[in-house]
C-alpha cells in the first residue's frame, strides 16, 4: 500500500460515504474507517497520504488515535474534523503537531485543498526521506579510513593538510579522495558537503 | 458589678492578735488575784492568831495574877489557923470559879500543912504524905525568902493529869506567917480558862521543856501546817510552852464561790473565745470560697460570648455583661436602669421590637427565642437572636427577665451570601446544562448536514466534469434524501422532548394568579424598596390555563421590572400590574419604571440566549413567549407612556385544548 492515499477515520457512516464520494469526484483514493481502533490496528508505517480523524467519536477518541499515531512514530499528516464546539481541541492538537483542522459542515474547496496540501507535504518528507536513506547507504560504503579523510575535507581542510595530519603522502590522500567522490557519486567538495547536509552518521 | 470586693484582710496581723493577747493578761490577772486573795487570807488569818494568842497569854496571866492576889489576901487569915466564914466563903468562892485551881493548901511558917480545901476526902497518913510529898517545900521557902508568889513546876498529879503550884507567902507585921498554895491543873486551867470560841479555833496545847506534849484543847480537825504559834507560858514558866495551832481554815463561801464563778467564767468565756475563732475560721474559709465561686462566675460572665441581660418586672434594665457591652456598643452604665425604647433598639424597627418586649414581659416571649434588628452606637446595624427565660431568685420569687443575646449579623450575612451564590451556581448550572444540550443539538444535526453538503460538492464537482451518471447521482440524491430525513427526525426527537411539559389546564381566575405571584414577589420587593402596585379590574372570566406556568410567566415579567428599576432612586421603584379584558382576551400589563429599552435591544428581546442582564440566561423572555403561545395567547413589549417598559400578556379567554 504505497500508493498515496487519504484515511477517512470517523463513526458517523453517512460523513465517511459523503467524503468517500466527494474525493472519488475529485480522483482522490481514499480508504474509510470507522473507528479509530480498527486504523490503528491495520496501520503499517510505510502508509503514505494523509489522515482525515474525526475528534468526536464513540470508543477511542480522534485526539487520543493522534497520540497513538505519534507515539509510534508515525508522521502521517493529520488532518482533524470538529463539530462546533470542538475547536479549541483542535487547535490544542494542531500545537501538537496535527497538520490541520476542518469544521462539519466542510466547504468542499477548503476541505479538498487542506487534504491535497497534507499529501503534499507527506509525498516531500517522504522524498527527503528516501534521500536521506540513498546518502545513508551510500556511506556505508566507505571504508574506516576513507570516512576519516571524509571528514576532513567537509572540515574544508587541502590534500596537504590532511596528508600531513594523517601521516600519509599526497597522493594517498587524492586516490581516497576520488574514491569517496566516486562512492558518494559526487563531483566536488561542494556538492558532498550539500549530499551530507541534514544526514547523522 | 463591675468593682468586685477585693479580698481585704480584716484587721492588721497584730490586730488579730490582741485578743490572744488580753486574754493571756486576763488568765493571769485572775490568777494573780486569786493569790494576792489568798496571801491577804493568810495574813489576815495570822494577824487575828497572834492577836488571839496575845489575848490568851494575858487573859490567863490575868486569872492567874488575880488568884495568886486574892490567895495573897486570905494568906494571913490563912497561916492563923482560924478560918472565919467569910474566908471561908471566899476560899470556896475561889475554887468554885473553875478557874483552875483545885486546890488550896495553907502552910504554917515552918512549912507544916495546917489545912487544905477541899479537905482530902478521907483524910489518911497517906494522902496527907501524899500532898506533902508533892508540894515542894523548895518553892516554900523560896516564896517566903522573896516575899512573892512563885510558881512551881509542872508534874503528873496523881489522879492522873497535870499540875503545878504557886506558892505565895503570908506575912505579918512580924514576919512570915504562912505560905499558901494553890494547886492547879492544867488540863482545868485550859479548859475553864478559854473561852469556847477560841478553843474552836485553836488548838491548844502545853509543852514541857523536853516539848512534849502534856496536854491539850483540841477538837477532831485537821491541823493547819502554818499557822502554829508557839510562846512560853510563863507564870508558870519553868519551860512550859504553850502551842496554838489553828485549824485548817474553814472554807470561806463567799469568796469561794465567787473564785468559782469566775474561773468558770473565765474558762466559758475562754471556751467561747475558741469557738468564736472556729466559728471566725469556718467563717473565713467560707466567704474565701463564696469570694471564689464570685470570681468564677464573673470570670464565667465576662468571658462569655452571649450577651446576658437582666431586666426586672417593670423592663428595666438590671444587669448587663460585658459580651452584652460589646455587641451594642454601650457601656454598662450607660444601660443600667433604663427603660424602653432602648437606645440600641433599631429606629424602623421600634415598634416591632417594642411588641416583643411587652410580650415578654406579660410572659407570652417565644420559647425558641426570636429575631431582631438592632442598632449598635455607632450606628452599625446588627441582628440578635434573644432568648428570654424568667429570672426566678433564691426564694423562688419571679423578679424579672434574664436575656441571653446572640450576635448573628455575621451568621445572617454569611446565610444570604450563600443562598446568593446557591443561586447564582444554580444558574450557571442551568446554562451549563443548556450548554450541554445546545452542544449536544447542534453535533447531532451538523452531522447529516455536513454528509448532505459533502454529497452535494461531490455532484457539484461531477456536474462540473461533465460526465455525471445518472445512476450514480441518484443514488448519490437518495443518500441525500436519507440525510435529510435523518435530520428531521433529530428536530423531531427535540420537539417529542419539549412536548412533555405541555400546560395542564384548569379553569382558573388571572387575579388570584396575579395576587398569588405578587405575594412571592413582596418579601424581595420590600427589601430592594421597591413597590408593586396591582390594578385587578373584578369580575374577569375565568381561563382554562396551566396556573403554575402563568404564574411563572408573571413572576418573570415582574422580575424583569424590579430588575429595570433597581437603578432608580427611592421611591421611584415601582411595578404596576393591571389586568383587563378587551375582546374575549384577557390583558395583562406589568409597567415598571426602569429606564426602558432601546430599540435595537427591544428588537432582539424575545431571541433565546439574548439578555441584557449580566448572569441572566436569555431564556426568561423566550420561556415566557413559549408559555404565552402554549396558552394561544401573545406576549408583547411596548414604551410606557412615562418611559420604562410593558410587557403585556394577552390570552384568550376561550382557549382550545391544545392539539399536539
Amino acid at each position: 500500500m504505497n500508493i498515496p492515499c487519504v484515511h477517512i477515520i470517523d463513526d458517523d457512516e453517512a460523513i465517511r460515504d459523503a467524503l468517500q464520494w466527494l474525493l472519488k469526484t475529485r480522483k482522490i483514493p481514499c480508504t474509510t474507517w470507522a473507528s479509530a481502533e480498527a486504523f490503528l490496528d491495520a496501520i503499517a508505517p510505510d502508509w503514505a497520504g494523509c489522515v482525515v480523524l474525526d475528534i468526536r467519536m464513540e470508543g477511542m477518541s480522534g485526539l487520543e488515535c493522534f497520540d497513538v499515531l505519534r507515539a509510534r512514530g508515525n508522521t502521517l499528516p493529520v488532518i482533524f474534523i470538529t463539530g462546533h464546539g470542538d475547536v479549541p481541541m483542535a487547535v490544542s492538537a494542531l500545537k501538537n503537531g496535527a497538520h490541520d483542522f476542518i469544521e462539519k459542515p466542510f466547504n468542499d474547496g477548503d476541505l479538498i485543498a487542506v487534504i491535497q496540501h497534507a499529501m503534499e507535504i507527506d509525498a516531500e518528507r517522504r522524498q527527503a526521506q528516501s534521500a536521506t536513506q540513498a546518502v545513508s547507504e551510500r556511506l556505508t560504503l566507505l571504508t574506516a579510513r576513507e570516512r576519516e579523510v571524509m571528514n576532513l575535507i567537509l572540515e574544508g581542510k587541502y590534500n596537504k593538510v590532511i596528508a600531513d595530519e594523517l601521516n600519509i603522502s599526497m597522493r594517498t590522500v587524492e586516490a581516497h579522495r576520488s574514491r569517496i567522490f566516486e562512492k558518494m557519486s559526487v563531483r566536488s567538495a561542494v556538492e558532498l558537503a550539500q549530499l551530507l547536509k541534514g544526514v547523522t552518521f | 458589678m463591675d468593682t468586685s470586693p477585693q479580698p481585704t484582710p480584716l484587721a492588721p496581723h497584730w490586730a488579730s492578735r490582741l485578743p490572744y493577747a488580753a486574754l493571756a493578761l486576763f488568765v493571769l490577772l485572775i490568777g494573780a488575784l486569786l493569790w494576792l486573795t489568798r496571801v491577804h487570807d493568810e495574813d489576815s488569818q495570822r494577824h487575828s492568831l497572834i492577836s488571839d494568842v496575845l489575848w490568851m497569854e494575858q487573859s490567863l496571866q490575868f486569872q492567874l495574877d488575880r488568884n495568886a492576889a486574892q490567895l495573897a489576901q486570905i494568906g494571913p487569915e490563912l497561916a492563923t489557923g482560924e478560918i472565919s466564914p467569910q474566908t471561908d466563903a471566899r476560899l470556896r468562892q475561889l475554887l468554885r470559879a473553875h478557874n483552875g485551881l483545885t486546890r488550896i493548901v495553907w502552910l504554917d511558917a515552918h512549912g507544916n500543912i495546917l489545912n487544905m480545901m477541899p479537905p482530902l476526902s478521907e483524910p489518911s497518913p497517906d494522902a496527907t504524905s501524899t500532898i506533902q510529898a508533892v508540894i515542894d517545900p523548895d518553892l516554900s521557902r523560896l516564896a517566903g525568902t522573896i516575899g512573892r508568889p512563885v510558881y512551881g513546876p509542872v508534874y503528873a498529879a496523881a489522879g492522873g493529869g497535870h499540875q503545878f503550884e504557886v506558892h505565895i507567902p503570908a506575912f505579918s507585921d512580924s514576919g512570915l506567917l504562912g505560905v499558901s498554895i494553890g494547886v492547879y491543873s492544867v488540863e482545868a486551867l485550859l479548859a475553864r480558862e478559854l473561852p469556847w470560841w477560841f478553843t474552836e479555833k485553836y488548838r491548844v496545847s502545853v509543852m514541857d521543856s523536853e516539848g512534849n506534849e502534856i496536854t491539850a484543847r483540841s477538837r477532831v480537825a485537821p491541823l493547819s501546817s502554818t499557822h502554829t504559834y508557839t510562846m512560853p507560858f510563863d507564870p508558870p514558866g519553868h519551860g512550859l510552852m504553850l502551842q496554838i495551832t489553828a485549824y485548817e481554815g474553814e472554807i470561806h463561801w463567799i469568796p469561794a464561790i465567787l473564785m468559782t464563778s469566775i474561773l468558770l467564767l473565765a474558762a466559758v468565756l475562754l471556751w467561747s473565745f475558741w469557738q468564736l475563732r472556729l466559728q471566725l475560721k469556718r467563717r473565713l474559709a467560707a466567704e474565701s470560697a463564696l469570694r471564689g465561686e464570685m470570681a468564677f462566675r464573673k470570670a464565667m460572665e465576662d468571658s462569655l460570648l452571649t450577651g446576658l441581660r437582666a431586666r426586672d418586672l417593670t423592663g428595666r434594665i438590671t444587669y448587663v455583661n460585658p459580651a452584652f457591652c460589646n455587641m451594642v456598643g454601650f457601656t454598662a452604665q450607660e444601660l443600667i436602669g433604663l427603660r424602653p425604647p432602648m437606645p440600641y433598639w433599631h429606629p424602623d424597627h421600634i415598634e416591632r421590637l417594642q411588641e416583643i418586649h411587652d410580650l415578654i414581659l406579660a410572659g407570652q416571649g417565644p420559647r425558641t427565642g426570636v429575631e431582631v434588628k438592632l442598632r449598635r452606637k455607632n450606628g452599625e446595624e446588627m441582628d440578635a437572636l434573644i432568648f428570654e427565660a424568667p429570672l426566678i431568685d433564691a426564694s423562688g420569687r419571679h423578679t424579672g427577665w434574664m436575656g441571653s443575646i446572640m450576635d448573628i449579623t455575621e451568621r445572617k450575612r454569611a446565610r444570604e451570601l450563600a443562598r446568593q451564590q446557591d443561586e447564582r451556581l444554580q444558574a450557571t448550572a442551568r446554562l451549563i446544562t443548556m450548554g450541554e444540550m445546545a452542544s449536544t443539538l447542534a453535533h447531532e444535526l451538523n452531522q447529516p448536514l455536513a454528509a448532505i453538503s459533502t454529497y452535494n460538492s461531490g455532484c457539484l464537482n461531477r456536474l462540473a466534469e461533465g460526465d455525471a451518471d445518472i445512476e450514480e447521482l441518484r443514488d448519490i440524491h437518495e443518500k441525500i434524501a436519507r440525510q435529510a430525513y435523518r435530520a428531521a427526525a433529530i428536530i423531531h426527537r427535540v420537539h417529542d422532548f419539549v412536548r412533555r411539559s405541555e400546560p395542564k389546564r384548569e379553569r382558573v381566575a388571572l387575579n388570584d394568579i396575579v395576587r398569588e405571584a405578587t405575594e412571592l414577589m413582596a418579601a424581595d420587593a420590600r427589601k430592594r424598596q421597591m413597590r408593586i402596585v396591582l390594578h385587578l379590574a373584578p369580575g374577569l372570566p375565568t381561563l382554562a390555563a396551566d396556573p403554575v406556568m402563568i404564574e411563572q410567566l408573571i413572576v418573570n415579567l415582574v422580575r424583569n421590572g424590579m430588575d429595570a428599576v433597581s437603578s432608580r432612586p427611592l421611591g421611584k421603584r415601582v411595578i404596576t400590574v393591571t389586568t383587563s379584558e378587551k375582546a374575549g382576551n384577557l390583558i395583562l400589563r406589568v409597567a415598571d419604571t426602569g429606564p426602558g429599552i432601546d430599540p435595537e435591544r427591544a428588537r432582539r428581546l424575545f431571541e433565546p440566549f439574548f439578555s441584557t442582564k449580566e448572569e441572566g440566561m436569555g431564556m426568561g423572555l423566550n420561556i415566557c413567549r413559549s408559555i404565552a403561545e402554549l396558552h394561544r395567547g401573545r406576549l408583547s413589549f411596548e414604551d410606557g407612556p412615562d418611559g420604562g417598559a410593558v410587557f403585556i400578556l394577552t390570552l384568550p379567554v376561550e382557549t382550545e385544548p391544545a392539539t399536539a
